[in-house]
Parts: structure tokens; sequence; C-alpha cells
């Protein structure tokens, strides 16, 4: 900004119209710090609603807020800062239909302040597509990063490669766990799934390979269904008996599982008996039961999330649990998934993943920590997210004034004294590549005689590659389509069509050394991905696919993988992708280290 | 509300951010009382954060009204706001963003409260000022605080510069919590019970499944006890050995014949961890020297921390020259037994060590006279975890620091300035000095009326040069471009400036009560310009 006059600065935050994405910490302190800069047209998305945990730093709310519309509210609040300028509001997802290439179009420049990776990458493509420059943004702690990105200029947001979620081998969450995180990814994604909603994506795909017969495997849980004239308590107790008892039990049976590591312990009736013992004090001595909020831990007077309960509390919070989900949110059961800010969820979790951990010897967790594995929270803070809205409105100035030598990619690090506070970088030159901004081709490594369509286009081209709606063609032949605009006929064939194995496609088969054409049109996307054959040996290996940036590269690998066995822990270098708030993923290992070249330094989201 | 309720209520609102600083951070805040001098916009945006983050109380001191172009830059008035206490006003609407934050304003100017009432300031836990105060001002601040031991931080903006600054006579930290610590595992100076325990696996007999679940840390001290006995006692010395010793634990591996091995992951992280070998359980040069400090010899007035200090440093000269066992050990590849009778092993160790340090403690409590109980086994446990990572850090005063400018510590500034990375925000450094200076001459800021700003940039060149010239310190090219930079924005602040310098004001503010992290050492400086910062006399 040097050289540009006060007023010519004023004008540009005056004249421009900015799009926020994302009203949570980042969010208001950058709503704030825009109008209080001069800026006076502001459209906002978000699509949450206010939390209590979003207090400490959400400052544009207040406890009063609490189930409402996070971009509203932060709409009316702004408003009293800057009466005049014009704020429009809208709660809802960034995906969604109307926020199309021509909606981004009318932006001068898009400001990000999200949570997580989806809709940052799908910013990204509409950005890249409407030609508008986008400001990035992440904290996580004490750490944050802004990144500017402009189409042809500089690297875009997808063309470094982020860390994906942490998987696990679908035999030791199902069978042989030893961590505790294992029996907290059983509990989340398939016990609870499993009593009181439809089952995951997760599960679904972890079931998948069980057809394959793997030796000695045990089976889906088997919980029967309560009884009519069964009370609540009674069918959690019959849950807990089935899940703890009888299905361990038959599990510690199959010696061939054991040669290598104890055996799972059954948990002992006595110790059922003392837990349900708790459940009937609790709600014999008249507890302020009865409010659907309420949690288990609460009824029976477990208030100190950080202390670890002892196996009968366990017992006692798993089947209250129950009661009370079953009791006064009956007409939820059958659709509920682990929410980290529904305390009955994190309960229900915590208890059973204790429970499970017992069994098989494993420490057991207090319900803050179960909380924090469970919904991968990220740690967040008002101070880095002020720093973090300051930078962006300066990176965004330099934009609109067309300054686009002075841009930068800054990083905030945790500890200022150790090298800068601040570490900035010229932004990258785009990846060649990158398959999104550069078009480049992807190779993808499947079972072409295993996978179906549906998962190529479920698990490797929405949820890996990021695609809104993806069109599939090999040659001349559509294999798939999807979109709003399908006719009815066209849903029912494409239907079908994922349940065919690719090799086993009619007119163009997805065998190996198959060119496939992806389109998305919402995305202004057009992908070419090499298909080649490969069959996944571990049969208890989470992957089941992998990608790679580009045809002929040996080193990269990196997404869709997550090789274990990658040497000289190459890991602690991996950083975590981490969203302000809520969404994203991640363990971290931030380095801090003064000056790295930029393609070490990490991503934060 | 309960009490239990409102606990549970506040661990759900400050969920967030006591997975960074825990409970016991959150507790400390919880406890704070933070003064801020000066309710203005910046002072807000700072204060902001702090109440955000759960202090127990505020006060506000300013003696202004809320002016009209108050309105324009403070977040928190609004028209309603206008002709009345400005104290007043950013207290009532702070309290907003917290029902449990006790808020209090004085209407009364920063300087004459100073200097009618030094007193009033002792019970605070911090004293935050963020803008513009006079250079007098703030020395006498800074000299009552210090009689008090209160921690004071300022911070201010001078168009797209920034400055934070921190001044405490001590600030001890225990949890400093440093990024891929490592762990103390006294593989390389094992006690008695640990090799005892390493000495009963019979390797050769194991069967295949308890082979491969021997917990590195033990495969790590037979290996060495083999590799002693092949190098006149001594561990690898020299990178070529400690490869050569990486290779030979490899080869340890029992063969299924053929030279075929089956290499168990436990193998895998004792080559990957053969490093705690020849490093992680010496004693930090740092450490040594505060063993070594006039603090470390108690008196009656010495601080819990110093009393625990000179405890540890009599268990260090009194025991094997080892710190005392942090007791903590990695997740590894064994037995749920094994992996538990490690555990118990080295946690054994670490209260055994604990209890002996608080002997010490007592012993020394009592040498003064002291109540022998005084100091908590919990604090002395966290202490005794922490012994690697303890900092002390002493705060030159703002006069010491402007005579390091001129004085004989500017070849510290010379050496900044000729560096090409640090140059031009060092140059900021002395441009915010001479900011100062020019407002003691003129009673305002630089470039405050446009038509004087012409004659302000000459005004301010002069002050620049003269402290040059005086320190010897070489110009930069850059120079006139900055100058004109503070001179144009004159008194108006840039609130994304004011959002960044707000915000790392407030993230020390909470390092210092929270007692966790290591907090800026010196002066921080911002340059929006180039979006880098400097951290001088670290």
């Amino acid at each position: 900004m040097v050289g540009t006059s006060a007023e010519g600065a004023r004008r540009a935050c005056r004249e421009s119209k900015v799009l926020a994405v994302g009203a949570g910490g980042i969010g208001c302190e950058l709503l704030k710090t825009l109008v209080l800069s001069g800026f006076e047209d502001i459209t906002l998305i978000d699509m949450d609603t206010i939390e209590i945990s979003n207090l400490n730093r959400q400052f544009l709310f207040r406890k009063k807020h609490v189930g409402q519309s996070k971009a509203e509210m932060a709409r009316e609040a702004a408003l009293k800062i800057a009466p005049n300028a014009k704020i429009n509001a809208f709660h809802g997802n960034v995906k969604g239909e109307k926020f199309d290439v021509d909606f981004f179009k009318s932006f001068d420049v898009v400001l990000n302040g999200l949570d997580n990776l989806d809709a940052r990458r799908h910013v990204n493509r509409m950005t890249l597509a409407a030609g508008v420059p986008l400001v990035e943004s992440g904290t996580a702690g004490y750490n944050g990063q802004v990144t500017v990105h402009r189409k042809g200029e500089t690297e875009c947001f997808e063309c470094q490669p982020k860390p994906v979620p942490k998987q696990y081998p679908v035999c030791t969450i199902r069978n042989t766990p030893d961590k505790p995180i294992h029996c907290i990814v059983w509990s989340k994604d398939l016990l609870f799934p499993g009593l009181f909603g439809e089952p995951t994506q997760a599960s679904q795909e972890n079931g998948a390979g069980e057809e394959n017969g793997a030796g000695g495997e045990e089976k889906d849980l088997e919980i029967s269904t309560r009884q009519p004239g069964q009370s609540a308590r009674d069918y959690g107790a019959t849950v807990l008996g089935e899940v703890y008892h009888d299905a361990i039990a038959r599990l510690a049976s199959l010696e061939d599982m054991w040669k290598e590591r104890d055996p799972p312990k059954p948990l002992d009736s006595s110790l059922i008996t003392a837990g349900l013992g708790k459940v009937a004090k609790a709600s014999s001595a008249g507890g302020p039961r009865g409010a659907a909020g309420e949690s288990a831990s609460h009824v029976l007077g477990l208030t100190n999330s950080h202390a670890v309960w002892t196996v009968e509390e366990s017992v006692a919070v798993f089947v209250l649990t129950i009661e009370i989900l079953l009791e006064h949110h009956a007409a939820k059961i059958g659709m509920l998934g682990f929410d980290k800010d529904f305390d009955l969820s994190v309960d229900f979790v915590a208890a059973a993943s204790n429970l499970r951990s017992f069994c098989y010897g494993i420490p057991q967790q207090s319900k803050f920590d179960v909380k924090g594995l469970a919904g991968n929270i990220i740690h967040a803070i008002a101070t880095t997210n002020a720093i973090i809205s300051g930078l962006i409105v300066l990176e965004a100035q330099k934009v609109l004034l067309k300054q686009f030598s002075d841009v930068m990619t800054t990083f905030v690090q945790h500890n200022p004294t150790r090298g800068r506070l601040l570490q900035r970088i010229p932004p990258q030159k785009p990846n060649p590549k990158c398959y999104v901004c550069s078009k480049a081709m992807v190779r993808l490594e499947i079972d072409v005689k295993k996978m179906t369509l549906g998962q190529l286009v479920d698990e490797v081209l929405c949820k890996s590659l990021a695609f809104k709606h993806p069109t599939v063609l090999v040659g001349p032949t559509m294999h798939f389509e999807s979109g709003n605009d399908l006719e009815d006929d066209e849903v029912l064939h494409y239907g079908k069509q994922r349940k065919k194995i690719l090799a086993d496609l009619p007119g163009g088969p997805i065998a190996h050394n198959a060119l496939v054409q992806v389109e998305d049109y919402s995305q202004d996307m057009s992908v070419e991905i090499l298909v080649q054959h490969k069959v996944f040996e571990d049969e208890g290996s989470a992957e089941f696919f992998a990608v790679h940036g580009e045809v002929k590269g040996r080193e990269e690998g990196e997404e869709g993988g997550g090789d274990e066995e990658g040497g000289d822990s190459d890991d602690d270098d991996l950083c975590v992708v981490v969203a302000e708030g809520e969404g994203a993923k991640r363990n971290d290992a931030e380095e801090g280290e003064g000056e790295r070249e930029s393609k070490k330094q990490k991503t934060l989201m | 509300m309960t009490g239990l309720a409102k606990e549970d209520a506040k661990s759900k609102r400050y969920d967030r951010q006591i997975r960074i600083w825990g409970r016991d951070g959150q507790r400390r805040l919880e406890t704070a009382r933070v003064c801020l001098l000066g309710a203005d916009a910046d002072g807000a945006e700072a204060m902001k954060n702090l109440v955000l983050g759960g202090v127990a109380s505020y006060t506000i001191v300013d003696g202004d009204e809320v002016k009209p172009w108050d309105l324009a830059d403070n977040f928190l008035l609004d028209k309603e706001s206008l002709g009345k206490s400005k104290a007043e006003c950013v207290s009532r609407l702070l309290q907003e963003f917290s029902e449990e934050v006790s808020g209090k304003f004085i209407n009364e100017r920063p300087d004459q409260l100073i200097a009618s009432e030094p007193g009033f300031f002792k019970d605070f836990t911090l004293v935050l000022v963020h803008g513009r105060i006079g250079h007098e001002v703030l020395v006498s601040l800074e000299k009552t605080c210090r009689s008090h031991g209160v921690k004071l931080i300022f911070g201010r903006s001078y168009g797209l510069f920034g400055m934070v600054r921190i001044s405490a006579e001590e600030h001890d930290v225990i949890e400093s919590k440093p990024e891929n610590a490592l762990l103390d595992l006294r593989v390389n100076r094992p006690w008695k019970e640990l090799a005892e325990y390493a000495g009963k696996f019979d390797m050769e007999s194991l069967d295949d499944m308890t082979y491969k679940h021997v917990p590195f840390v033990v495969l790590l001290l037979k290996a060495a006890e083999l590799w002693k006995q092949g190098h006149q006692g001594a561990l690898p010395a020299d990178r070529q050995q400690q490869r050569e010793f990486k290779q030979f634990v490899r080869g340890l591996q029992r063969s299924k014949g053929e030279g075929f091995v089956d290499e168990g992951d436990n193998f895998k992280e004792a080559v990957d961890n053969a490093h705690y070998l020849w490093g992680g359980s010496s004693i930090p040069s740092e450490l040594l020297e505060y063993f070594g400090s006039s603090s470390c010899t108690p008196t009656v007035d010495s601080s819990d921390f110093w009393i625990v200090m000179a405890a540890v440093k009599a268990f260090v000269d009194n025991g094997d020259g080892a710190l005392p066992l942090p007791g903590s050990i990695p997740d590894m590849t064994a037995t749920t037994d094994l992996y538990l009778d490690l555990k118990r092993l080295y946690e054994r160790k670490a209260d055994s060590d604990v209890a002996r340090v608080e002997a010490n403690v007592k012993e020394i409590l009592v040498s003064l006279a002291l109540d022998k109980n005084r100091i908590s086994t919990e604090y002395i446990r966290l202490f005794c975890k922490n012994t690697s990572h303890l900092k002390v850090i002493k705060y030159p005063t703002i006069e010491e620091e402007r005579q390091s400018i001129t004085g004989s510590k500017s070849t510290y500034l010379k050496s900044l300035l000729l560096s090409e990375d640090t140059a031009e925000n060092a140059f900021v450094y002395i441009l915010m000095h001479a900011c100062d200076k020019f407002e003691e001459i003129n009673t305002q800021q630089p470039g405050i009326f446009d038509s004087e700003l012409e004659a302000d940039k000459e005004r301010l060149k002069g002050i620049v040069n003269s402290i040059m010239s005086e320190a010897g310190l070489p110009t930069i090219p850059l120079s006139e471009e900055y100058i004109h930079e503070v001179c144009r924005m004159g008194s108006g602040g840039i609130h994304s400036v004011e959002a960044v310098v707000g915000g790392i004001l407030a993230q020390e503010a909470i390092k210092l009560i929270t007692n966790q992290f290591v907090p800026l050492k010196g002066t921080l400086v911002y340059n929006a310009i180039r979006g880098t910062t400097l951290n001088l006399g670290m």
C-alpha cells in the first residue's frame, strides 16, 4: 500500500463487492474488520447455527443467540457497527445451487473463513471458474495462515495436496483395537449409527469388504431390536449385554485371531449390575431428568468432564443415554449421527468407547478427551482469529488495488521468540501438475474388477477429488450423470449404473488403462483420469484406491494413500488439516522453523 | 445455577481453548484481573479478546467522553454513547461478551490516576495499554507496576506499523510447551530398576509373539549393553557410530533361517528412537544458568518457583547428576501388560524423584522459618515434569531499552540494520521511537493536520537522523518512504493493523496470565507494508 493515497485505499474498500464465506471464528472477526475498514458491500454465507462453544471467540454472538443462523446474526451485529453498510446474509451451504459461477463472478474478491476442506476446495474451483481472486485463511490454536490465489498467476488452493483424515484398518476397528482412538471410531461410526441412525458411508464401505470372507472376521454387530412393551432402560441393558458380553465372548473364542495378542475379556456381569444400580439410584432419587436436553452424565452427577469414569459409571451412562434417547428423542431415532455439540451423543461415545477399551485392556479416557478425538476438534481462540482477520483485509486491499507484487502468503506462528511471529513468503506459481487449475491428468489406481461405478463416484470423485455433480464419460459413452436437472428416468438409469462393476460397464468399460473424462458443470471442472488396475492386497486396509497427481511421476501419491511405511517418520512433517472451529481433521505437528521452503510450509485450515 | 452446573457450562463455552492451555490455564484466566488504560478502539479490541477468553474482571480507565469520530472506528460504540463517559460505555458493552466477567470503569485520565493513586494498580494481574500514551506516563506506570509485581503489556500502531512490548521484573514459565520436545527416557543412563527390568528379558527364550512385543525401550537398553561390550564401555559417539548402531540394532533381530528376518514393529521403533541414546537426558544450558543465578539461593522473599528450583538443584547435586524424571513414555509396540509394566516403572521413578524434591523443598522452607507446607505437591510435580523446559524471562525497563538504542548496546541495533533480513524493521523500531519523541516535543502525533504534513515529515526526519547519528547507525534506502507512511496516516488508525496488533497484544497477555508458552522476550515490531515482524532484544 506504499505510495497509494489513503483516499485511494478507502475508495477501493468502499466501492468493492466482497464475498465472505464463513461467519464463524474467522468470519466474525473478519466482518468487523471489513466494516471498520470501510467496506460497504459485503455478502456473507454460512450454513451453521450458533453453538455455546462458539462464544469464546465468535464475539458477534451472545448466549441468547444459540441455535440461530450465524450469517444472519453476524449481519445484524455488523449493521450495529456500520449502519450504512449493505450486508447480504445467506444461511446456507456455499455448495448450494444458487451460488453458481455467475454468483461468484459478481464479486471483486472472495474471502474464505471456512472450517472444512470440502467447502474450501469447492470455493477454490468456483473462484477459478469465475476468475475472481480468493483470499484463503485458516487457524488452529496459536497458528494460522492467509494465502492469496489468482487464476493463472498463483497456485490455487489445491495445487499442493492436502493431508487427508487418518484412516484406520477396518479389522483393527472391528476386531483388534489397541488404542483408545480405535474404540472411539468404532463407537462413533459403527455402534452409534447402528443403534440410532442410518449406517454412515464409512460403515457401509467397511461392510463392503466383508463379502470377500476374510477369514475369521466378526460379522456385523448383532443387536436385537426393542421388543414390544420392553422398557427403554431394559432395552439399553440388553444392548449392553449383547455388545460387551456376548459379542466380545464370541470374538474371543476365535482362536486364530489371538495368536499374536491377548483376546478381549467380556464385560463382567457384576460390573453391569453395579452400573444398572447407579441408574436406578439416580432416577429414584428423582433427579432432574425429563428435560429432553439433559444428558445421562448430568443425571448421574458426572459433571466433571475431565475425570475418567469408572467402568460402572460408563455402564450407567451407556444405558441411561439409550433410555433418554429412546424416550425423549424418539422422533430422531433412525437419523442420528455423532455430533460433538449434541451432548447425548458425546456421552454415548465416551461410555461406549471406554467400555470397549476396558474389554481390550486399553486405557480409558475422560469425556473431554473422547470428545476431542471423536469430534476432530480444533483448538480455537479469539486472538489468532483477530490477527488473521487483519491480515486477510490487508491482503484483500492489495488485491483490490491491483498491487499484486505486494501480495503475500503469511503464516502466523505459535512461538514468536523462536523465529518470527509472522512468516511470509511470496505466492507460489501454479503447479503444472495440478488437476484443478492446470487441468493435469490424474492417474488413479483402483481394482476395476471390484469397484462399482457408485463407489467410483462417491468415494473417489466426490469425496477424494471434491467434485459436486460429476459426469463420467469414456470416449463417447456417458456412464454417469448427476445434478438437479436430470429427468426421472435418467435418475433411475444412473441408479442402476451405479451398482455395476467398472470393468463390466457396457459400451466402454473402465478397465486397465482406460481414459475417463470427468466433467462437472457446476464447478466448471473437467479432468482426464487414467485408470490403472491394481489389486489391493490387504483386506484389512482402509485404502482401496490411490490417486496420483500426474501420470509419470513416481514421487507423488500423497493423497488418498497415507503410506504408513513411509520411512523416516515423515509423519511428523505432515501437518494437520485444521480449521478454525469445526469439521476438519488431524493431529498437529507444526514445526515453526524459521526459513523453510514454501513447499514445506504446511497448510492450516 | 449450582456450582457444578456452572463448571459444566464454562467447560462447554471454553472447550476449544481449554484444549490449548488446559484447565489450569483456564483457571488462571478465570482469576485474572486486568486493567485497561484508555478505552479507544485499539484498547477495546485487545480487551475484547481477553473478556472472550474468560478473565475474571476488567477495569477500564479513561477520562474522555465519546466523540463522533470514536463511532467510526470503535466497534463497541454506537450513537447512544455520544457524549457519555467512554470508559463507562466501553465497559458496559464489553460486559455483553460474558455473563461471568465483572466489569468496572474509572472515569479519569490514566496519567492523572497514575500520579494521584499509584497504589491503584497493585491488585491487578496485568495492566494493558493499547494506543497512544505519553512516554513519561508509561515510565511512571511501569515503575508502579513493577513495584507491585504487576505485569504490564502495551502496544500501539503508527499507521502501517505497530509494536507490542512486555514489561515485568521477571516472568517464570513452568509449562513452556515446546514443540517437538524430546522425552526423557533415560536409556543412556538407566536407573537401577530400569536396568534390572531390561535385564529380566531373555531374548533367546522368548516365543515369537512376545519377541515382537518387547518394548523398544528394552531393546535399546539391551542393544546399548551389547554395543558397549565391543566399544570399551562407550555409547555411540559420532554420526558414523550412530549409523552403525542403528544397523547393529537391526542385526540383532531373530532370523528365521536363510537370512530371512520377519521384521518386528518394535525393532523398527528401536531404530527410529535410537537417538534417545545420545540425546534427551542432559541438563539444558539454560537451566544450568538458572541454577547458577543468585535467585537460586533462596531467601525468605523467594517465590515458590525459585524455592523449587533450588530444591531441584539440590536434587541434581546430591543425586547422580540427572534431573527429576518426567515419567512419560511414548506410545509403542508392546503387549498391554508389558506396556503397563514399563509405564508404572517410569511413574514410580518420577514419583520418588518428586518426593525427594519435595523433601528438599520442605528443608529449605524450614531453614528459612517458613511454613513447610507452603508449596503444594501438585506444583512440585508439575515443576519436576518440566525441568528441561523452564523459562525465566527478565525484561528491561522502558528507560533501559531506550538507552540501549543510543547507548553502548547500539551495536545490536547496528547489526540488525546491516542485515538485509532485519534492516527495514529495525528502522521501523527507530522510527517509532522517533514518533514518541516527536509527540513529546510537539504534544501531538506527526501528520495530524494535512496542512502540516510536509513540515512534520521534515521534523520527524530530523529526529530520526539525530537518533541515528548519535548512535552511529547506518541509514537504509527505504527510510524516506517509511517516514512518509507514518506521517500520512496521522492519527487515523488503520483498522486491519489495529486488529493484528490487538490480537498479538491479547495473545501475549494470555500467555502471561496462563503462565504457559513463552511470551515475547523483547519488543515486537509489526510491519504491515511487508507483512513481517521482528522481535528485538531476543
